[in-house]
């Protein structure tokens, strides 16, 4: 397996566990009423987490092929962060 | 935040649980169906709606993907080449919804997944794979370890222009309808430009995650996306990889295809209906 099929498993899986278990946690809280603000911040940075993750993984794989020095890929992977990057903009327009 | 009960709750994972489980199988985020439900049968706004499939369908890729990832069955460069298309296809989303009436695109999208439902059918039982693990796969196919054949297979990806023109429309349609695309890209990448289904339906998987997130993070900026209501879809998005990842490595390529012609055809109904209301 090469390596940067290994970091973006990583990635994924690390990225994965931290929201659900954010989620997990803020939910239950939510639907019992145990401490409701504390819920909130738990979800709201669960979504975050969730919503970072894909685009995590997109820089991973920009800097491996910086790494192995394939530009072709370097220009692509950079293409699709920058797209993602015009979206956040779009967002707080 | 929007109201939570515990009954909503169970409907929302229940929904992710589906998403999980066809995001093994066949790389999609299961959008297609939870947009419908959600407006239709719950009542929501098409907008929250779309928000919370779209943070179903970034789960699904996410918890997918980690679980495959090793395997080979993703085509990572293939899936890089694509999403420029796809994100360049979300980006211009916006511009679309402005022109094209939703109706026009509702029935565009019908008529789309009945012919791609009909290749499938009449190509079921091709194989797209290379029994030779020598051949060259290009440099952009791929090999893996197919269970089936019991060996390591070659495949050559072809029309890269068609399987490109399919991530555009995949993106240019996903935060419009609050769906990842799997359901467009899939079944061309499959019937058209030489992927087996499985590595077609993996590399579907990683990508929807971008397509998504294009989408998704505008609606959170815009406060259309409750964490309370994602939260529960993404439980289920857990337990539905979790489950069906075993389902769908014991179910025959020539099921899957079923399957997956079954549910264009159910979407191309879908929109029919949509689009006439």
């Amino acid at each position: 397996m090469n390596r940067l099929e290994r970091t973006i498993g990583a990635v994924l899986r690390s990225g994965t566990v931290a929201s659900s278990s954010l989620f997990a946690v803020g939910l239950v809280m939510a639907l019992t009423g145990y401490r409701d603000a504390l819920a909130g911040v738990l979800l709201e940075a669960g979504l975050v987490i969730l919503l970072a993750t894909p685009a995590t993984r997109v820089v991973v794989s920009v800097i491996e092929y910086v790494r192995e020095r394939d530009w072709t890929f370097v220009v692509l992977t950079l293409t699709v962060l920058l797209a993602l990057g015009g979206s956040i903009v779009a967002a707080y327009l | 935040m929007n109201p939570l009960n515990p009954v909503l709750a169970v409907i929302i994972f229940g929904a992710g649980t589906v998403a999980g489980a066809l995001g093994v199988a066949l790389g999609l985020g299961g959008g297609i169906f939870l947009v419908p439900f959600l407006t239709l049968a719950l009542g929501f706004p098409l907008k929250s709606a779309a928000a919370i499939s779209l943070s179903t369908v970034i789960a699904t890729s996410s918890a997918v993907s980690a679980r495959r990832a090793g395997n080979q069955l993703i085509n990572l460069r293939l899936g890089m080449v694509l999403e420029v298309a796809t994100t360049a296809g979300s980006l211009l989303g916006g511009i679309t919804a402005q022109y094209v009436a939703e109706t026009a695109l509702q029935r565009l999208f019908g008529v789309v997944s009945m012919a791609v439902a009909f290749a499938m059918i009449s190509r079921i039982n091709r194989r797209n794979v290379i029994a030779d693990p020598a051949a060259d796969p290009g440099r952009l196919g791929g090999r893996f370890y197919e269970e089936e054949s019991g060996g390591v297979v070659t495949y050559r990806v072809r029309r890269l222009p068609l399987a490109l023109v399919a991530s555009f429309v995949a993106g240019n349609v996903s935060s419009l309808l609050g769906i990842g695309g799997g359901i467009i890209k899939v079944p061309v990448l499959n019937a058209w430009c030489g992927m087996p289904l499985r590595a077609a339906a993996a590399t579907s998987a990683l990508m929807i995650g971008v397509t998504a997130t294009g989408g998704a993070v505008i609606y959170y900026g815009h406060g259309d996306l409750s964490p309370l209501l994602a939260a529960p879809a993404v439980l289920g998005v857990q337990l539905g990889s979790w489950s069906g990842s075993r389902v769908a490595e014991n179910t025959s390529v020539k099921w899957l295809k079923l399957l997956m012609a079954a549910l264009l055809a159910v979407v191309a109904v879908l929109m029919f209906l949509r689009s006439a209301r």
